[in-house]
């Protein structure tokens, strides 16, 4: 069974006419880390704020965890953990109380909340600080102590909105990290968000991509990260005597030899070989040729090769293929 | 130790999900409302948190010591002990604690965002925002019910007759019980209108110490004009007035006020008035807080 299903999910503001913050959302969210991606005001914290019975939407349905948001806000709040994305910790309370009171206040036992604070406390790598008042906490341990709070309840799922927000790349890094751990070594379901693309697609499992309340894409992970069959090639060397850069020279005897190519900044990018129908140990061959191809070019012109790479996908290109349709 | 994951794999991390049971709704309820009211006498806070609350309950506390010493060392009638006007002989405290207390239940969860965590747990925004008030209002009652205790149970030990003290004594708890109820209602709506702790003590501070002057200054006025009906009816403006109508006029406790009602319809009539008033009040904050859970 699925963890979240939206069913043409809309959230208007204002009257009927208002602008949308959600049109016609569907998506299905599985196990594992599932990233949602979109720039800030896409709709990603209204869809979190419905999905927890907060905020009812303008037409559409969505279950969390088989619980309808419209008539079962209660359930979904017990049995879900959530991160918001700004500042929501008292400045004059230790962490390892309020983490103790955020798991009695989602019903926990008062010695069942006491060690399973000090155990997520520890586990997102809080343990000497817990003592101290959190008003003294740098952004990076406010982020920990937040998480720690949505975990407390041992949650059958965990939103996180924008949980790197405000981190150096170092407290990023261990951010995401934990966020991966939670989805697979702790087995507990995650939805993150985040309007920084290039953070999720090593996280998570599945990504999720909205643009102002449409949903661009939603697929596995891998499938954005193929190889494209591009191949980009930078040189290094002399200008020709009339002033052609070697970027330039470079290109053009490429084109003179029938390859397809242009440049990309700094490089130059090939468009792979769209023949259809070699066989697999061919296709091999043709890749080794291109290569052949571009380092006898390379060396005819007298050009230092600096790297010949294959492209991979990037999820900045769902936005970029999108804006060019 | 069993180290279980729900993969079926043994990572040394160790995370252990939670399979015991789980409080029912009302335990979530009665654990916060102890939370909240234990917070406002600065429990569960940084030390000098309890600083303020508590030397304001020792002022508060002083009168009431005085008067059972008397009793005790000179012999005096027990006249002296007036549970019905305590109140108002303690109110600037009273005042004062719900002031710079009700903040603390309201205000710093605004300020600090943690509203966003509490109304995304299972309670929800509206009963959150009961429970909150509730909290208040046990805060305030063992605020101005112990002096209360003090009296009379000094006044038994220094002999006072049990049959004579505990009606007046009864008819004073109730009109504290009434007194934290409206003080709850006044300082929740103000403080939860801000995020300013400052703006929220200084606007508690005026409706309540203002309210009260200038209650009694326009019943004054009143009575001199000739208008006691309406000089009594003024007595809503303030909560510690109209409690001393209602315990005077159902409980014919001694008043401490110019317009006190003469009968006892009058006083119900302004208490059901004043309960009316209360809850329109707490119907605002729970929209308050509905509004802002889906923010």
């Amino acid at each position: 069974m699925g963890v979240i299903q939206t069913e043409a999910l809309t959230k208007r503001y204002g009257s009927s006419s208002g602008v949308a913050a959600l049109d016609g959302l569907t998506i299905d969210v599985d196990a594992g880390v599932t990233g949602l991606v979109g720039a800030n005001g896409a709709g990603k914290s209204t869809l979190i704020k419905i999905l927890l019975g907060l905020l009812s939407p303008t037409s559409g349905d969505a279950r969390v965890l088989g619980h309808d948001i419209r008539t079962e806000g209660e359930a979904i709040r017990t049995a879900v953990g959530y991160m918001p994305e700004h500042d929501c910790l008292p400045p004059d309370m230790r962490a390892i109380d309020f983490v103790v009171h955020m798991g009695q206040v989602s019903g926990l036992p008062a010695a069942a909340a006491r060690e399973r604070a000090a155990d997520v406390l520890r586990h997102v790598g809080l343990a000497e600080e817990r003592y101290r008042l959190m008003g003294g906490y740098s952004t990076g341990m406010k982020q920990r102590a937040k998480l720690a709070q949505a975990l407390v309840h041992d949650p059958a799922l965990i939103m996180l909105d924008e949980p790197t927000n405000g981190l150096d790349p170092a407290a990023r890094d261990d951010m995401l990290a934990l966020v991966r751990r939670i989805g697979h070594d702790f087995g507990i379901p995650v939805l993150v968000t985040s309007h920084l693309l290039g953070e999720l697609e090593r996280i998570s499992d599945h990504v999720v991509v909205l643009d102002s309340g449409h949903l661009l894409r939603s697929e596995a992970t891998q499938s954005f990260l193929g190889d494209t069959g591009v191949v980009l090639v930078e040189v290094i060397g002399d200008a020709a005597p009339d002033g052609t850069p070697a970027q330039a020279r470079m290109g053009e005897a490429l084109a003179a030899r029938g390859v397809s190519c242009r440049a990309r900044g700094a490089l130059i990018e090939i468009d792979p070989d769209r023949r259809d129908g070699i066989p697999e140990e061919q296709a091999a061959a043709v890749h080794d040729a291109l290569r052949d191809l571009v380092r006898d070019t390379a060396a005819d012109l007298g050009l230092g090769l600096v790297r010949v790479q294959p492209q991979t996908g990037r999820l900045e290109d769902v936005f970029r293929e999108e804006a060019a349709r | 130790m069993t180290t279980e994951d729900r993969a079926g794999v043994i990572h040394d991390i160790g995370y252990r999900p939670y399979r015991g049971p789980r409080v029912s709704r009302w335990g979530i309820i009665t654990g916060l409302l102890r939370h909240g009211a234990l917070s406002t006498f600065g429990f569960g806070r940084s030390g000098k948190a309890k600083v303020l609350p508590f030397a304001l309950l020792v002022m508060a506390l002083v009168p009431a010591i005085v008067f059972v010493g008397i009793i005790s060392f000179l012999g005096l009638d027990s006249e002296l002990l007036n549970y019905a006007g305590y109140q108002q002989v303690t109110s600037l405290f009273v005042i004062m604690f719900v002031a710079a207390q009700a903040p603390v239940l309201f205000t710093r969860d605004l300020r600090s965002g943690v509203i966003s965590l509490y109304l995304a747990r299972p309670l929800g925004p509206a009963t959150f925002a009961l429970v909150r008030w509730a909290s208040l209002v046990a805060a305030i009652l063992a605020f101005v019910v112990t002096p209360l205790v003090i009296m009379f149970v000094g006044g038994l030990a220094a002999g006072t007759d049990v049959g004579e003290e505990l009606p007046r004594w009864l008819v004073a708890m109730g009109g504290a019980v009434l007194l934290a109820v409206l003080l709850a209602t006044v300082g929740a709506v103000v403080s939860s209108l801000t995020t300013r702790r400052g703006l929220a003590i200084g606007g508690s501070i005026v409706v309540l110490l203002f309210g009260l002057g200038v209650t009694a200054v326009l019943q004054e006025v009143g009575n001199e004009q000739g208008q006691e009906t309406a000089a009594t009816w003024l007595g809503l403006l303030s909560p510690f007035v109209l409690v001393d109508a209602v315990q005077h006029g159902l409980g014919e406790a001694t008043t401490s006020f110019e317009a006190p009602p003469d009968d006892a319809a009058t006083a119900a009539g302004m208490l059901l008035v004043a309960l009316t008033a209360a809850a329109v009040g707490l119907l605002l904050l729970v929209r308050r807080y509905r509004g802002k859970g889906s923010r």
